[in-house]
């Protein structure tokens, strides 16, 4: 016999399965490639679209306005810019529109004796529209400057202000918000699609009863555990795999310099990710055990969807107390306490209590799965109900 | 030998095995056999533990046996288990590293038991592609391939065809050669009587025979032939004498003992020519109708 050792633990051969049959499931592949694809797309394209050139012809009829195009133009191709401005000198009031409403100016700057006008076709593009108002603005400042004896310096010193916040600083708030989001829907998709992968491998067993060999070759919670951990495992692959290739792709672009503040943060992400992950997973293999086909599955997950959406929302939306409240409880901390971190100074004691407590609800529910797990999956007939399986024999 | 000892299993108030107590020895098929709802496949998870006791103990070789020696065990549940949508060399290699093989050893004893089942050229192939009956035989190796202990296999000849039939027993035959203690239902009774050293006989959750043929056989009523010209219609009128049956010159006897048994004979010798005089040797699906319709 073959029996002497065993070369690896069982859970651990529970675990490799659960990855072999995932990494070899071609839906899984072309689902993870075509998100991968997604990922890279949306930063190249945003990257593509800030640093494309912008070319705007203004149909002029005097001096004072291409000297404001001129204006435009300077400021446009100024620190790195890529917006050019061209004049186009009509004869008249009618031939600079009649320019505009053919299509060889995108509009036509034009000066009356009650103000300047900006006409476009159909539609005036922000940038132009923008160029044009400033050009024009330091125009006008400066001839009335000159008027008035003075300059355009003088006029405007001491108007200028920084801005500041009492809680976190006002730079990483744009940068908080937006890493929140990106982390909230990354645990909400991975809390879903391998939690649901979890529940449906637990009751792939049970409705085949190969549950019934595998009881008697290990121990049952030994088959749990390697379930979680693998599962764990390829929901921790993929993000690291979706984290890299947006990172990636960033620095790529040269869109890195908000890369440095969110790696750091995304390192607490991960943490936190991983302790969130594994309460969810120990709830989705309860679900998976109760239920007996795979429609019971979209019944009995109601409750772990709800806990899911509200941990997504909390990082979201949640400020102030509400926040501060949110980082300290299990699952929904996963997205809020990283959240905090991003937006301010936090006492890292803080930090690691809130990680204390999400590990100590992932051991208690891991051994409460345990539990159920064991009573439930060995059941034939319809779905249980949680309290059902607590009164099962085993 | 794996001796299960005053087992019980209750359901409530129902009782589905009553103290049930037999032997699985060593070396020896052991047919157990019984109406549906007997409680046969409930003793046999019980037995691996699949399903947790009321009372009673099970013992291998002696000692309580316990989560450790049942995973070297080899068992074929009830509703048979695998996963549909994988190949089928690639969860037998599964199934063999959990009960503690190497994965080479795994695939390559796992690729001898497919071949021996005519099932070689199918390995990558998913299960569910598969026939019922090769399905079947993949289930066969599953409980097979780890060289197991000992077999508890609940209905491992139903829906087999004749030669799957014969290759399974000449598998299972190598394992009790071997030394392996197998326990196996079955209602194909004629098959119980091909292949068992003993059977187990229960209904309504007790044992109710239990032994070897011989065993059985010698406890089961003893009757006998005589035939005898020109008539053996005389013996209706003898004491201690049961008559079963008579048709001219044969007669079927049961008699109260052994000397009514020879006052019969020595009748007998003095009416006719007696051409034949010996026991019925009873089949066990005989026995096995007898005891149940007792």
């Amino acid at each position: 016999m073959s029996t002497v050792s065993r070369p690896t633990p069982a859970w651990a051969i529970v675990t490799l399965r659960e990855v072999m049959v995932k990494a070899r499931d071609r839906s899984y592949l072309i689902s993870t490639l075509v998100t991968l694809v997604l990922i890279v797309g949306v930063v190249v394209f945003n990257a593509y679209m800030s640093s494309k050139a912008e070319e705007y012809t203004v149909a002029v009829t005097g001096a004072d306005a291409v000297s404001v195009v001129e204006t435009a133009h300077e400021t446009g191709q100024a620190d790195g810019g890529n917006t050019s401005f061209e004049a186009v000198e009509a004869s008249s009031r009618e031939a600079a529109e009649e320019l505009v409403r053919s299509g060889e100016a995108d509009a036509a700057l034009l000066v009356a004796y009650d103000g300047w006008t900006l006409t476009g076709n159909e539609e005036l593009a922000n940038g132009l529209q923008q160029g044009i108002a400033e050009a024009l603005r330091a125009e006008v400042l400066e001839i009335n400057a000159a008027n008035a004896g003075t300059t355009p310096e003088a006029l405007l010193e001491g108007s200028e202000f920084k801005t500041a916040l009492l809680n976190g600083d006002a730079e990483n708030q744009f940068v908080a918000q937006f890493t929140g989001f990106v982390f909230g829907f990354l645990f909400y998709m991975a809390a879903i699609v391998f939690g649901m992968a979890i529940a449906t491998s637990v009751l792939e067993e049970k409705q085949n009863r190969v549950v019934e060999i595998l009881a008697t070759a290990i121990p049952i919670r030994q088959l749990l555990y390697g379930k979680v951990a693998g599962n764990t495992i390829l929901a921790m692959i993929q993000l690291a795999l979706y984290a890299g290739a947006a990172l990636l792709a960033l620095t790529f672009t040269g869109t890195a310099d908000s890369v440095s503040t969110i790696i750091p943060a995304s390192g607490w992400f991960l943490v936190f990710f991983l302790v969130g992950f594994l309460i969810l997973a120990s709830l989705w293999a309860m679900i998976g055990s109760m239920a007996s086909r795979t429609e019971d599955l979209n019944n009995s997950s109601g409750p772990v969807l709800t806990v899911i959406i509200v941990a997504l929302f909390a990082g979201l939306f949640a400020k102030g107390q509400l926040l501060v409240a949110a980082s300290f409880v299990p699952v929904i901390s996963t997205v809020a306490m990283p959240v905090r971190m991003l937006s301010g100074e936090i006492p890292l004691w803080e930090t690691f209590l809130s990680l204390a407590l999400a590990l100590a609800a992932a051991y208690a529910l891991l051994r409460f799965g345990e539990k159920i797990y064991r009573r439930a999956v060995m059941q034939g007939g319809g779905a249980l109900t949680l309290r059902k399986a607590m009164k099962l024999e085993q | 030998m794996l001796q299960v000892r005053n087992l019980t299993r209750r359901f409530g108030d129902k009782t589905a095995v009553d103290s049930v107590t037999f032997d699985i020895p060593s070396g020896q098929m052991t047919g157990f056999v019984g109406a549906n709802g007997a409680g046969k496949t409930t003793t046999m998870r019980m037995i691996m533990g699949v399903l947790s006791t009321t009372s009673g103990e099970i013992l291998l070789d002696g000692a309580p046996l316990d989560a450790e020696a049942r995973s070297s065990f080899g068992y074929m549940p009830e509703e048979r288990g695998l996963y549909p949508k994988q190949p089928i060399l690639d969860q037998l290699v599964y199934l063999g590293q959990l009960h503690r093989m190497s994965s080479t050893d795994a695939r390559k004893g796992a690729t001898e038991l497919l071949e021996r089942f005519g099932l070689g050229g199918r390995t990558k192939d998913k299960l569910e592609s598969l026939s019922l009956g090769n399905q079947q035989r993949v289930q066969i190796a599953a409980s097979l391939l780890h060289e197991p202990s000992v077999l508890i296999l609940d209905e491992p000849f139903s829906g087999l065809d004749p030669v799957a039939v014969d290759s399974m027993v000449e598998l299972l035959r190598e394992r009790t050669s071997a030394g392996v203690p197998v326990l196996f239902s079955s209602h194909q009774l004629d098959l119980v009587d091909r292949l068992c050293d003993n059977m187990v006989v229960l209904q309504q959750g007790k044992v109710i025979a239990s032994g070897t043929g011989d065993d059985l056989r010698a406890k089961a009523v003893n009757r006998h032939r005589l035939t005898i010209s020109p008539d053996a219609g005389w013996v209706r009128d003898e004491p201690g004498v049961r008559v079963l049956d008579v048709a001219g010159p044969t007669a079927i006897l049961q008699f109260d003992d052994d000397d009514a048994r020879q006052r019969l004979l020595a009748t007998a010798l003095t009416r006719g020519s007696v051409e034949e005089f010996a026991p019925i040797r009873p089949s066990l699906s005989e026995i096995y109708r007898e005891v149940t319709a007792a």
